[in-house]
């Protein structure tokens, strides 16, 4: 088992009394892609915001890297990269100057910005189109872009909210491709996602969120031997067992 | 301090990409002067356009009736056929026209009377009954000329001299009198001129600072709208930072606005000394920096958008009346009292201030408000971004 690279302690958040996260704990291992997932409303974003640092947690604590996120938020700044649901960039800049600033604002000088850019770029297929402005990129660019940019400053984990969202095949596919090569490289990744094959497909691990409460979490293979012959049981089977089959919200 | 920069030119950079939005800010200030411009900027005396219909084409007096329009300066004669001037005055194109009969020579080198007939809709609008005005002098004028010359004839009939002598000798002495009249029309101004553009540029100017408001106001919440409000949250730079860069890119663009409208200003109405330009300048850019940290404070409190830009205006609407854009609030009355509140009637004193040849050391109370809403807004806006729920 690899070293925790990320540990969440009974993570809580409530908003207007309803509570998002109810004692959320589970770790990741340095290197692995551990994949979130639950219906909506699960508490799956929330339990991202708060790891990413956007949301303080009611209570509960996390560390990432070894800092905790209560003390040391802004050193779990400079390890993290996050790629939100909603694509996050500035539609009136080009790609390049999306990446570049982003760059800049993970620490990076103009040059090192500017050249880090061009690989993530290349790495999205993207090279070609450095110069085009997001607005005019179709929906499956602007997913490879929102990628780019998580990865720009080489974060230690990355946060991966639902990365694949409405997008063609080609585009899922090329996602999948970097997210697997990184991994490789040793990245580590929070991945939450809608889409059962695709958790089953590159997750080393999962957890399954209900209520804002983890209801299960092991390797895909092993949930899918809880309820039968992993050959012929699907994720989506552990997961409508778990999970119910009544319409949320 | 770098991130914020980067922020800030960031900003501006999106800015000057997006058309629309620069279009906006850096059109309608050229715009507001052109209108400052027609309204204040010519010489303030009337010109008009008689329009005439001749039908007396080959007659002498209407010759000299269209020939003594024409050297008015304050007219321009335009000539219109009959039918044309009918279609105009009933589809309201033109409001009045001067119509010159077929009979207007010969009944007057018969001694006869002539009628000039005024065709107007409704009383022929302001402008045509100026115009009126001046031609019915321009009427008097002929009148007279024929009834002294008729009286000249008369009283030196019999004494053997050639009516065409009596004639040329009349018309002498009338020229005479026209050029070198014995009553003349002095104008005294009591006091100083009111100079319009100096009166009402300095609201035209802070307005546009004004409107930086709307524009920080909305700056953090189209962030939070694209969502890369929240990237940016998760990245090394500090809240701090973050709005110290919306900072400075408002005060950045009510800044560049403002120097658009005061050079052509400079330019055109030549109000500004060098001196008085860089002084105004930087009370400019003291007031664009308390504006923008207003617009913070805006952005702080209202968590869309819409609610941001709507709060914007309001309190740009509110400060623009308040502070005497649009007219002028003399001291002392209980309105320039309540004006005081308003921020940009510090801004509008100080640069008539300045324009109108004052010192910048007399300032002191307008530049000690300016800053001091800077600050408290600047400091305010960040307590309250970190202290309201779903603030970031």
């Amino acid at each position: 088992m690899a070293e925790n690279f990320l540990a969440a302690q009974d993570l809580q958040k409530s908003f207007n009394g309803n509570k998002a996260v109810a004692g959320v704990s589970f770790t990741i291992g340095k290197g692995e892609i551990f994949g979130l997932l639950g219906p909506n409303g699960a508490g799956k974003t929330t339990t991202i915001r708060i790891l990413s640092t956007v949301l303080d947690a009611d209570a509960g604590d996390a560390t990432i890297g070894g800092f905790s996120l209560r003390k040391n938020p802004a050193e779990v700044r400079s390890l993290i990269g996050v790629c939100p649901q909603d694509l996050a960039l500035y539609e009136e800049l080009s790609a390049l100057d999306n990446l570049i600033f982003f760059g800049r604002m993970e620490g990076l000088d103009g040059k090192e910005a500017r050249s880090q850019a061009m690989v993530n770029l290349a790495l999205m297929e993207l090279t070609e189109r450095a110069k085009g402005k997001i607005a005019k990129f179709s929906g499956g660019m602007k997913r490879r872009i929102n990628l780019a940019i998580a990865l720009m400053g080489n974060p230690k984990l990355l946060f991966l909210d639902e990365p694949t969202v409405g997008i063609d095949p080609q585009s899922r596919n090329k996602i999948f491709e970097t997210i697997l090569n990184l991994r490789d490289k040793g990245l580590t990744v929070l991945y939450t996602t809608h889409y059962m094959e695709e958790a089953d497909r590159i997750c080393d691990r999962v957890a399954i969120m209900d209520g804002g409460k983890i209801v299960a979490m092991d390797t895909p293979l092993r949930l899918r031997s809880q309820i039968g012959d992993p050959d012929k049981v699907t994720l989506e089977d552990v997961f409508l067992k778990l999970t119910g089959r009544s319409l949320r919200d | 301090m770098k991130n914020a920069l980067l922020v800030a030119l960031r900003e501006v950079k999106e800015y000057l990409q997006d058309k629309a939005d620069l279009a906006f800010s850096l059109i309608l200030p050229i715009v507001t002067f052109a209108l400052i411009y027609g309204a204040f900027g010519g010489s303030g005396l009337f010109h008009g356009t008689a329009y005439v219909v001749n039908e007396d084409t080959n007659g002498i007096y209407a010759q000299q009736l269209l020939n003594s329009i024409k050297k008015q300066d304050s007219l321009d004669l335009q000539l219109l056929k009959r039918a044309d001037a009918d279609n105009k005055l009933n589809r309201s194109d033109l409001t009045m026209v001067f119509l010159i009969p077929a009979d207007f020579s010969d009944k007057l080198n018969l001694g006869q009377p002539a009628q000039l007939t005024i065709m107007q809709r409704g009383n022929g609008g302001q402008d045509g009954q100026i115009v009126a005005s001046i031609v019915s002098g321009i009427v008097s004028e002929m009148n007279q000329q024929f009834t002294v010359a008729a009286q000249v004839s008369q009283a030196l009939s019999g004494q053997n001299i050639p009516p065409a002598q009596i004639a040329m000798t009349t018309m002498q002495f009338l020229k005479r009198e026209s050029t070198n009249p014995l009553v003349g029309i002095d104008e005294v101004s009591i006091g100083s001129k009111p100079n319009t553009v100096k009166e009402f540029l300095p609201g035209i100017l802070t307005m546009y600072v004004l409107f930086s408001i709307s524009l920080t106001a909305a700056a953090i919440n189209d962030e939070r709208k694209k969502g890369t409000l929240e990237r940016l949250i998760t990245t090394r730079l500090t809240i701090g930072q973050l709005f110290f860069g919306k900072f400075l890119a408002g005060v950045l663009r009510g800044f560049i606005q403002t120097l658009i409208l005061m050079t052509l200003s400079w330019a055109v109405f030549r109000i500004f000394t060098p001196f008085s330009f860089v002084e105004t300048l930087l009370i400019a850019l003291l007031f664009a920096t308390a504006c923008s940290a207003i617009g913070l404070l805006i952005t702080s409190i209202a968590h869309t958008g819409e609610a941001s830009t709507w709060v914007g205006v309001f309190f740009t609407m509110t400060m623009t009346m308040l502070g005497g854009t649009f007219f002028t609030i003399t001291k002392g009355t209980v309105l320039y009292q309540i004006g005081r509140i308003s921020i940009n009637g510090y801004a509008n004193d100080a640069v008539k201030t300045l324009i109108n040849g004052g010192s910048f050391s007399t300032l002191g109370v307008d530049i000690a408000v300016l800053a001091g809403v800077t600050v408290t807004a600047f400091i305010v806006a960040r307590m309250l971004f970190k202290a309201v729920p779903q603030g970031k």
